[in-house]
C-alpha cells in the first residue's frame, strides 16, 4: 500500500465557503479516480475536487465554519493527514462581493463549483492575452470599421476578427509582449483541452455506464409510446405547467407579504436614514434656544445639500417646515442681534450665523419672508443707537437726581460727589466702553469677516463713530459748562443740564472740575488706543482743551476770590527789606499766585497724550490768562484801597493840633492797638508803600513768575495792574496829603495873628515868629511819621504839603496891608527860613510861592538884608536839628 | 481529525514578504514541491508546513506566503505578528519591488518591535540577470545597512532556494536557543519573549 496522503500546503489558507483552494501535499492519489474522499473542515468537498497531480488537488470549500484539517482519502493510501489547517469564515454578502452562495434567483452567475468567476458582474473582462492594456488607452487613430468591414472586435461575436481586436486593444503593445500573450493563450487552451481529454479518459467507465443508461431510457420510452401514445412529453409539459401555476398560487400570498414587508423595511430604512431631516425642525429650535448656532448652520446646510434638490413630497414638506423654522430663527436672531447690551463676540457669532443661514436660504421660497441684508451693519447701527440711548438715560437719570437733591437738601451730602460729576464720569465710561465695541465690530465688518450681502458703507460708519464721539462731547459740555457765564454758549447746546444753576452748586462743582477733566482724559486715552481716525479724536481733544482752559480759568477765579479777602490777612508787618513800608500783603499775593499756577500746571497746562500746549494752540487761553491776571492785580489794588480807607473809631482824631491855638493835644494812649499798634495814618502810609512797590517792581515780578511757569509775558495785564496801582497811589496820596496838610496849613494864619499881632507894629527881636516855628515843627512831625514807615514816601508826600504851606504863606503875606520896617525884616526872616529849610521838598510851584511872598513883602535895604542874613544864620544854628531832618530825602 | 501533538519536532515559522509578482509563491512552491509555476496567480495568504532535516535534526518549517498586492496590505500586520523569521523578497528585474522592501522592513520591525529578528533580503529571478534593474551593490548595501544577509535566488532554476530557507531556519533556531539560555538577567527581553510565546500558544 502506498503511504497515506499528507496535505502540506494550502492556497489560500482561509476564506469563505466556496473559496477555490489549491491543496498540495504528497501521495494525494495516483490518478483522479484514486481520490475517493476530500474533507475540508469536516465538510465533504469531493464533488468539487479536481485532481491535478499526486501533489496537487484543486477544490472549492464547502459551507463549513471555523478552523479544520484537510483530509484526503485515496484508494491507494487510505485516510490522510494534514500539517496545516484551513480557516473558514462567513462574510456578509454585498452586491460587490463575489460569493459562492448566491441566494437571488435572478443571478446570471454560474453556480458551478468547478469554475471560478474572477470578476463580478459588469466588471471589465480581463484581457484574453493576459496582458496589461496600459499604454493602449489612446484610441487607434483610424476607424477600424473601414479596415474590417465584415469583422467585429467583440470576442463573443460570431464575426470576431482578431485583427480588429488587436488593433483596438493592443495597437501599442510590443511584439515581444504579443508573443508572450500568444503563449499565454496557448497554455490556457492546452490546459483546458488536456482537462477534458483526461477527464474522458479517466472516466471511460462511467461514460459507458451513461451510454448504457441512455439506451435503457430509449427503450423504456419506446415502450411507453406504445402504451400511452407519443404525446407523453405534452402530458409532462401540462403537468409541469399546472405545477408551476399551483405553486405560484401557493406562494403568491407569501410573495406578496414578502414584497410588502420588503417595502415596509425599505421605508423604515429610508426613514431611519432621514430621521435627521424629520427631527430637524425641532432640533434647530432647540439649538437656537441653547445658542448653538454652529450646529444649526451645519445641520441646515446638510439638510439643504441632501434634500434641497429632491422632489419627494414628504421631504419637500419637511424641508419647507425647516425653512420656516430657520426663517423664524433668523428673525429671532436678528432681534437678538440688535438687543443690547451684549458682547461683541456674541454679536459676531450671531452675525456669522445669520449670514450663513441667509446664504443657504437664498434660493428657497422662504427667502422672501425675511431680508436682513446686512446683519453686521444692523448690529453696528444698533450699537450706535444704544450708545445714544445710554447717554440720554444717564443724562436724565442724573439730572433728575440732581434736581431732587437740590430740592431736598442744598447741594447734596458732604463727601459725596455731586451728581453732575458722577454724570461726567458715567458718560466717559459709557463712551470708553461702548465706542471700542462699535469700532471693533466695524473693523471686523470692513475686514470682510462679517461681510453680508450688500457692500459696506465706510462713510456711514465713520459718521457713526464721529456722531458717537460728538454726542459724548455734547453731554460733557452741557454738564461742565452749564450755567457759567456762558449764557450764549448754553443756547448752542442741544442738551442742557437742567439743574444745578445755583451759585453754591456751581462753586461746589468747580472743585471737581479737575476730576472731570481726568475722566475725559481717561476715556480719551482708551479711545486713542483704538486707532480711530484723527478727525474723531480731534473732537475730544477740542473738548479737553476747552475744559483745560475752563479749569485754569476757574483756578484763577478761585485765586481772585482769595485775593479779595486778603485784607483779612494783613498784619502790617514790614516784609520787604529794601522797600520799607511794604507789608506782607504782596508776598501773600505771590504765594496765592504761585499756588494757583502750580495747580494749573499740574492739572491743565501740562499736555498729556495727544494734547497740545494750551498756550501755544489757543489764543483764547492766552487772553483768558491775561484777563485773569489783570483781575487779580486789580483785586489786589482794591484790597489795598480797602485797607487804606479802613478807619476805626479810635482813629477818629486829628493828630496834628496847634499848641498855639490851645487845642488839647490828642492823648497818645488812645492809639489803638488793633492794627498792630499802627495808627490809621501809618497804615495809610503802608498802603501807599504797597502801591508804590506794586507799581515799581512787584507787579513786574509777578509777570516774570508767569513767564517762569511757561506763560507768555503778560505785559498788558502787568501794565494795567501797574496803572491801577499808580492811580490808587495818587488817590491815597491825595487823601493823606489832604489829611495832613489841611490842619497844618490851617493853623498858620491863626498862629500868625495870635495875640493881636500886627505886621506894622513889629519890633524885630532877632527871633523867629512862633507861627513859623510851629509850622516847621509840624512839618517835622509829618516828616518823622513818614520816615518811620517808609522814607521812600517822604518826597511824594512832603512836596505837596510844602507847596500848600508856601501857597498859604504867599496868600497871608499878600493879605497884609502894611508892614513896618520891623515887620518886613521879621517876615523876611520867617519866610526865608522856611524856604531854606524846606528847599529839598520844594517843587517849582512852591519855590515860586516863596518868591512871590518875599516879593510882596517888598525890597529890603542892603543893611537890613545883612541883618536878616545874620539873624537867619543864628536861627538856623539854633534849629539845626529840624533843618537837618529836612535835608534827608529818604530816596 | 486528531489534533497535532504539542510536543514534537521544533517548529520554525517563516513568513514570505515582498511586492506582488516578485516570486514569493514561486520560491515557496519550489522549496516545498520542487515545482516551478509559470502562471502568476496573486496570493492572498497561503500556508505550508513540512518536516525537514536541518543540520541532522528533524524540524518543521511553517511557511506563510503572504500577499504582495497592495489590496491586502491591511491584513499583513496580523500575519507578521506570528512570524519568527522573514524572507523579504524582491525581484532584481523590478526596481520598485526593491524599493518596497524598505517599507516591508519597517512594517516588520514595527510589528515585531525587535531589531534583530531573523531576516533575509532575497533578490529573486536572478536567472533573468540580463534584465536586471537593481544593481548588486545596491542590494548588498541595503542588506549591510540593515545588518542582514543578502542572497540572490531563482525560483525557476532553484538556485539558492534551499539556502535561503535553511539559512533563515538556522537563524531562527539560534535565536531560540539564545533566548532559552538567557535567564532573568535581562528583564526587558524576557518580557518581550513571554509576550511572543503567548501568541505562539
Ligand atoms: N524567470 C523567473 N520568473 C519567476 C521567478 N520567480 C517567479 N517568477 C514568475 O513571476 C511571476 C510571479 O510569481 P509569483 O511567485 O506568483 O509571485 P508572488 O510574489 O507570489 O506574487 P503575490 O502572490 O502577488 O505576492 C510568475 O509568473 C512566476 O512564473 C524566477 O525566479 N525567475
Ligand atoms: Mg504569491
Amino acid at each position: 500500500m502506498a503511504p497515506q496522503p499528507v496535505v502540506t500546503g494550502l492556497s489560500p489558507k482561509e476564506g469563505p465557503p466556496g473559496t477555490r483552494i489549491t491543496i498540495r501535499g504528497e501521495f494525494l492519489g495516483t490518478r483522479p479516480s484514486d481520490l475517493i474522499g476530500l474533507s475540508i473542515c469536516g465538510c465533504d468537498c469531493l464533488l468539487s475536487a479536481e485532481w491535478k497531480s499526486p501533489n496537487k488537488i484543486i477544490a472549492h470549500t464547502g459551507p463549513a465554519k471555523g478552523k479544520g484539517d484537510i483530509i484526503v482519502t485515496t484508494i491507494s493510501g487510505g485516510i490522510g493527514t494534514s500539517t496545516i489547517q484551513f480557516r473558514a469564515y462567513h462574510e456578509t454578502i454585498g452586491p460587490m462581493k463575489e460569493s459562492a452562495v448566491w441566494v437571488e434567483e435572478s443571478s446570471i452567475q454560474s453556480l458551478a463549483w468547478g469554475r471560478r468567476n474572477m470578476a463580478p458582474v459588469g466588471y471589465t473582462q480581463e484581457d484574453p492575452l493576459g496582458l496589461s492594456i496600459e499604454g493602449n488607452d489612446k484610441k487607434f487613430p483610424e476607424d477600424i470599421r473601414d479596415i474590417f468591414p465584415e469583422g467585429n472586435g467583440d470576442l463573443s461575436q460570431e464575426n470576431f476578427s482578431p485583427g480588429w481586436f488587436l488593433l483596438e486593444n493592443h495597437h501599442a503593445t510590443s511584439f515581444e509582449d504579443l508573443k508572450a500573450g500568444l503563449a499565454y493563450i496557448k497554455r490556457k487552451v492546452e490546459s483546458q483541452k488536456e482537462g477534458q481529454l483526461s477527464f474522458l479518459k479517466s472516466n471511460a467507465g462511467s461514460v459507458l455506464d451513461q451510454l448504457d443508461t441512455l439506451m435503457t431510457i430509449r427503450s423504456k420510452i419506446k415502450e411507453d409510446n406504445k402504451l400511452f401514445g407519443s404525446d407523453t412529453l405534452k402530458d409532462l409539459e401540462n403537468t409541469i405547467q399546472s405545477s408551476i401555476s399551483s405553486s405560484s398560487e401557493i406562494f403568491r400570498d407569501v410573495l406578496e407579504r414578502r414584497e410588502k414587508a420588503d417595502s415596509t423595511r425599505a421605508a423604515l430604512t429610508t426613514l431611519n436614514r432621514h430621521k435627521f431631516l424629520f427631527c430637524l425642525p425641532n432640533s434647530v429650535d432647540r439649538c437656537a434656544e441653547a445658542g448653538e448656532y454652529d450646529i444649526i448652520v451645519n445641520d441646515y446646510s446638510r439638510a439643504r445639500n441632501l434634500f434641497g434638490k429632491v422632489d419627494i413630497p414628504i421631504f419637500c414638506k419637511v424641508l419647507e417646515e425647516v425653512d420656516i423654522r430657520i426663517l423664524n430663527i433668523r428673525r429671532k436672531l436678528h432681534q437678538q442681534l440688535v438687543q443690547l447690551p451684549q458682547s461683541v463676540e456674541q454679536q459676531k457669532k450671531i452675525i456669522k450665523t445669520l449670514i450663513n443661514l441667509e446664504i443657504q436660504q437664498a434660493d428657497t421660497k422662504a427667502a422672501d419672508g425675511f431680508q436682513a441684508v446686512d446683519p453686521a451693519w444692523d448690529a453696528i447701527e444698533a450699537r450706535a443707537k444704544y450708545l445714544e440711548a445710554t447717554f440720554k438715560k444717564a443724562c436724565s437719570q442724573y439730572s433728575l437726581k440732581d434736581a431732587n437733591s437740590e430740592k431736598s437738601k442744598y447741594g447734596g451730602e458732604i463727601g459725596e460727589l455731586p451728581n453732575r460729576v458722577v454724570f461726567c464720569e458715567e458718560i466717559c465710561e459709557i463712551a470708553a466702553s461702548q465706542l471700542p465695541d462699535i469700532w471693533r465690530l466695524g473693523q471686523a465688518y470692513f475686514a470682510g469677516e462679517l461681510r453680508g450681502a450688500s457692500d459696506p458703507k465706510p462713510g456711514d460708519f465713520k459718521k457713526i463713530i464721529l456722531t458717537g464721539i460728538e454726542k459724548m462731547c455734547v453731554y460733557l459740555r452741557s454738564a461742565i459748562f452749564y450755567a457759567f457765564d456762558h449764557r450764549s454758549i448754553r443756547s448752542m447746546f442741544p442738551i442742557t443740564w437742567p439743574t444745578g444753576g445755583s451759585t453754591q452748586a456751581l462753586s461746589q462743582f468747580l472743585v471737581y472740575l479737575p476730576q472731570c477733566l481726568r475722566f475725559i482724559r481717561i476715556a480719551y486715552a482708551s479711545l486713542i488706543q483704538l486707532d480711530l481716525p484723527s478727525e474723531a479724536l480731534d473732537i475730544i481733544q477740542k473738548l479737553i482743551d476747552e475744559v483745560r482752559i475752563f479749569c485754569l480759568s476757574s483756578f484763577f477765579k478761585r485765586a481772585i476770590d482769595k485775593i479779595k479777602k486778603l485784607n483779612e490777612s494783613e498784619t502790617w508787618v514790614f516784609s520787604v527789606e529794601d522797600f520799607p513800608g511794604v507789608t506782607v500783603l504782596p508776598s501773600v499775593l505771590e504765594k496765592i499766585i504761585v499756588e494757583t499756577l502750580e495747580e494749573g500746571q499740574n492739572v491743565c497746562m501740562n499736555p498729556e497724550i495727544r494734547e497740545n500746549n494750551l498756550m501755544d494752540a489757543h489764543p483764547d487761553a492766552q487772553r483768558e490768562v491775561s484777563q485773569r491776571l489783570q483781575d487779580m492785580l486789580i483785586a489786589f489794588c482794591n484790597v489795598i484801597e480797602l485797607l487804606a480807607y479802613q478807619i476805626n473809631e479810635e482813629d477818629a482824631h486829628t493828630p496834628i493840633v496847634s499848641q498855639l491855638i490851645g487845642f488839647p493835644n490828642a492823648n497818645q494812649d488812645g492809639f489803638s492797638c488793633r492794627y498792630s499798634g499802627l495808627s490809621w495814618e501809618q497804615r495809610m502810609l503802608c498802603c501807599l508803600a504797597n502801591c508804590l512797590y506794586c507799581d515799581k517792581s512787584f507787579f513786574s515780578y509777578i509777570g516774570s513768575v508767569f513767564v517762569k511757569f511757561g506763560y507768555p509775558t503778560p505785559k498788558a495785564a502787568v501794565d494795567s495792574g501797574r496803572t491801577h496801582a499808580n492811580l490808587l497811589f495818587s488817590n491815597l496820596l491825595e487823601t493823606y496829603v489832604e489829611h495832613k496838610g489841611d490842619p497844618l496849613v490851617g493853623t498858620i494864619e491863626p498862629s500868625m495873628y495870635i495875640g493881636h499881632f500886627q505886621w506894622n507894629t513889629v519890633e524885630f527881636n532877632g527871633k523867629l515868629r512862633p507861627y513859623a516855628q510851629e509850622c516847621c515843627d509840624n512839618l517835622v512831625g509829618v516828616y518823622s511819621e513818614i520816615f518811620t514807615i517808609s522814607p521812600l514816601l517822604l518826597h511824594a508826600i512832603l512836596e505837596p504839603i510844602v507847596q500848600t504851606v508856601a501857597e498859604e504863606l504867599a496868600r497871608l503875606v499878600s493879605c497884609v496891608q502894611d508892614f513896618n520896617k520891623g515887620g518886613v525884616i521879621q517876615a523876611n526872616v520867617d519866610i526865608r527860613l522856611l524856604r531854606d529849610a524846606l528847599k529839598l521838598f520844594s517843587n517849582d510851584t512852591a519855590k515860586s510861592y516863596f518868591a512871590e511872598a518875599l516879593e510882596v513883602i517888598g525890597t529890603v535895604s542892603a543893611d537890613d538884608n545883612r541883618k536878616i542874613e545874620d539873624t537867619l544864620k543864628v536861627i538856623k544854628e539854633q534849629m539845626s536839628l529840624q533843618i537837618l531832618c529836612f535835608s534827608i530825602d529818604g530816596l | 481529525m486528531s489534533k497535532k501533538p504539542t510536543t514534537g519536532p521544533a517548529l520554525h515559522k517563516v513568513i514570505m514578504v515582498g511586492s506582488g509578482g516578485v516570486g514569493k509563491s514561486a520560491l515557496t512552491l519550489q522549496f516545498m514541491y520542487d515545482e516551478f509555476v509559470e502562471d502568476y496567480e496573486p496570493t492572498k495568504a497561503d500556508s505550508y508546513r513540512k518536516k525537514v532535516v536541518l543540520d541532522g535534526e528533524e524540524v518543521q518549517i511553517d511557511i506563510l506566503d503572504t500577499a504582495g498586492q497592495e489590496d491586502y496590505a491591511a491584513i499583513r500586520d496580523n500575519y507578521f505578528r506570528s512570524g519568527e523569521g522573514f524572507l523579504c523578497v524582491f525581484s532584481i528585474t523590478d526596481d520598485e519591488s526593491f524599493q518596497a522592501t524598505q517599507e516591508f522592513r519597517e512594517q516588520i520591525l514595527r510589528v515585531k518591535n525587535d531589531e534583530s529578528i531573523p531576516f533575509l533580503l532575497v533578490g529573486n529571478k536572478c536567472d533573468l540577470n540580463d534584465k536586471r534593474k537593481v544593481p548588486l551593490t545596491e542590494c548588498q548595501g541595503r542588506a549591510q545597512q540593515w545588518g542582514v544577509p543578502y542572497v540572490e535566488t531563482s525560483a525557476k532554476t532553484r538556485e539558492n532556494v534551499d539556502k535561503v530557507f535553511f539559512d533563515l531556519m538556522r537563524e531562527i533556531r539560534s535565536r531560540k536557543t539564545e533566548d532559552s539560555k538567557s535567564t532573568s538577567g535581562r528583564a526587558k527581553d524576557k518580557c518581550k519573549r513571554r509576550k511572543l510565546k503567548c501568541i505562539l500558544i
